[in-house]
């Protein structure tokens, strides 16, 4: 990792945290600031595959379909914006999915450690957490209408984000060469 | 490549380069041994995780895509199963993201292989497996990156198998299916893949995924359009490639054993093979999908020792009955340091070529000791050679 990359993940990691504060701090504005922080995700994600179409895929067989791709999803991340005052499921949603789909994968692969008689009792933790954390999701969300659990669990996952790159930015990562 | 070819071929390639059965059992079992050790496999030894020479699917599933993710899973892949052809590989108009990329794409005889086959001269016959391995799967995989790339790896609807029939051949349609579950259906060209992803570095497009196991099967010829190969079709002749490979396996072994003055690329010990080679081919043409068999029995009639069935736990106990003192002179210690070595050698030159895919390298003899310290086992091993060395003279 160069050091403009060790740099930049301890910048966003500080940014991540300060909007997760900011989100817990005032949980009644929390909803349209996740909305918008994941509308702007989307908007730069469009713009990113608009730039990676240009840098690289214009090279690849079919790589057109990824321009078309960026302009959907950038006049999707614009549309999600208009949409923010009305977006209570679409944030539930996005909680589900993401914790579902983690502690799905988390599960599995404790199993394969376990098979092959290695450690696994962390990941499968982690794994039940995630799962637990997309149940709580729904139940707050769909069942109660608490949308605070809902701003404080996304708040968390940002916070547990950001722990994890600046841990990234410190690590030893280079390959020694004896020859 | 499979164990077919990594396990059974390479036993037949090092007998006929004129090994031991024993010394083939050696070097067979460590060429197979690349394929299943993983970080997870590493851990139950508690020996160092970044020996791992190959990862899991549900280990790839969970790695993160941040930076460094991306360049162990590539010093990984382009270290022991996409060997770049050429690091300084020239192509016009494009990016330097996409030219680094470009770059990493295997092909056979590159600088690199020489480079790997002259690595484990002098060295263990554990580094000689995983230099057979390296060498085998620049022909199959050539034209692939060991790196997550779709600009690189991905391939389309254009693709066909090219079925013999009689002297001609036939094309039939591929159809790739992206479940895991289904094993792949040679009577109607049905094969499994990975799921198109159109995230450049999802692990989805790292190596020959989205051409399934395509590359892995001898007996295949297909054409199809590689996504860097500015729409002009390519025919990869499976049967001729595995025959090179074959070839070229005895060639180096026969280097690595002192029967030939040095290791020259595109060089093929075609005589070696010529009272078999009837039999060669047609293992590697027949349709199907393991021809472990047929490699295994060609194996014993040719030695005419037994050739036992690969047992990935047979050298565990050894490795954990181990003193710390001895534990590197173990089977799988010996595998570790080789395994190492290749890395290191690799990692070092594509960082030397300017490309950062693969992360940094330190070179110790210019800046000392800097770096993840689980290569201080290549350290203590230089020590040792020197050590030995002087007490010799």
């Amino acid at each position: 990792m160069t050091a403009f990359q060790r740099i930049k993940n301890i910048f966003i990691a500080f940014i991540m945290i300060i909007g997760s504060i900011s989100i817990v701090w005032i949980p009644e504005d929390g909803i349209p600031l996740i909305v918008l922080i994941l509308s702007m995700s989307l908007t730069l994600y469009g713009l990113k595959n608009i730039f990676y179409y240009f840098s690289m895929a214009k090279h690849m067989v079919g790589g057109r379909s990824i321009l078309y791709t960026g302009v959907i999803i950038f006049d999707l991340g614009v549309f999600t914006l208009t949409v923010a005052d009305n977006s209570n499921s679409f944030v539930i949603l996005y909680m589900l999915i993401i914790h579902m789909f983690s502690g799905v994968v988390d599960i599995l692969r404790a199993l394969e450690s376990k098979r092959m008689s290695s450690s696994w009792r962390f990941k499968f933790t982690s794994g039940a957490i995630n799962i637990a954390i997309a149940i709580a999701a729904f139940v707050a969300g769909y069942l109660l209408k608490s949308l605070s659990v809902i701003v404080y669990i996304y708040s968390a996952g940002l916070i547990y984000s950001a722990i994890s790159r600046i841990i990234t930015a410190f690590r030893k990562t280079a390959i020694v060469y004896i020859q | 490549m499979q164990i077919d070819f990594h396990y059974y071929a390479t036993y037949c390639a090092a007998f006929l380069a004129g090994y031991s059965h024993e010394e083939c059992m050696d070097i067979c079992y460590s060429a197979q041994f690349v394929d299943l050790c993983t970080e997870t496999f590493l851990s139950r030894l508690g020996a160092p995780l970044s020996a791992a020479t190959t990862q899991l699917q549900l280990e790839l599933a969970d790695a993160s895509s941040d930076i460094i993710s991306l360049q162990n899973i590539t010093r990984i892949w382009s270290s022991f199963h996409f060997l770049p052809g050429d690091l300084y590989a020239k192509k016009k108009g494009c990016s330097k993201r996409y030219l680094n990329k470009y770059r990493l794409i295997c092909n056979p005889n590159g600088e690199l292989l020489v480079n790997t086959v002259k690595r484990a001269k002098n060295n263990s016959l554990q580094a000689v497996g995983i230099a057979m391995h390296v060498l085998a799967d620049t022909w199959a995989h050539r034209y692939f990156a060991g790196t997550p790339s779709l600009v690189i790896n991905n391939t389309d609807r254009y693709f066909f198998e090219l079925i013999p029939d009689g002297d001609r051949c036939f094309e039939r349609r591929i159809t790739f299916k992206p479940n895991p579950s289904m094993t792949d259906n040679l009577n109607e060209s049905i094969y499994v893949n990975s799921l198109y992803q159109n995230k450049e570095s999802s692990i989805m497009n790292l190596g020959h995924g989205r051409a399934g196991h395509l590359p892995d099967y001898s007996f295949i010829r297909y054409k199809y359009l590689p996504a860097w190969g500015d729409y002009d079709e390519i025919i990869k002749d499976n049967p001729s490639d595995y025959l090179h490979a074959f070839t070229q396996m005895i060639e180096a072994m026969k280097y690595l054993r002192g029967e030939r003055e040095d290791f020259v690329a595109d060089t093929y010990d075609f005589d070696a093979i010529a009272p078999y080679r009837e039999k060669i081919e047609a293992i590697i043409k027949k349709r199907q999908l393991d021809s472990s068999r047929d490699w295994k029995a060609f194996g014993e009639k040719l030695s005419g020792c037994s050739i036992e069935f690969f047992n990935v736990n047979k050298y565990l106990k050894e490795y954990n009955m181990a003193t710390p003192k001895e534990i590197d002179d173990t089977f799988i210690g010996r595998f570790i340091i080789a395994a190492l070595g290749q890395k290191s050698m690799v990692t070092n030159a594509i960082y030397k070529s300017g490309n950062r895919l693969a992360g940094f390298s330190v070179d110790y003899a210019k800046k000392g000791f800097r770096g993840i310290a689980d290569y201080r086992k290549l350290l203590d091993q230089l020590r040792r050679a020197d050590d030995d060395s002087l007490s010799k003279n």
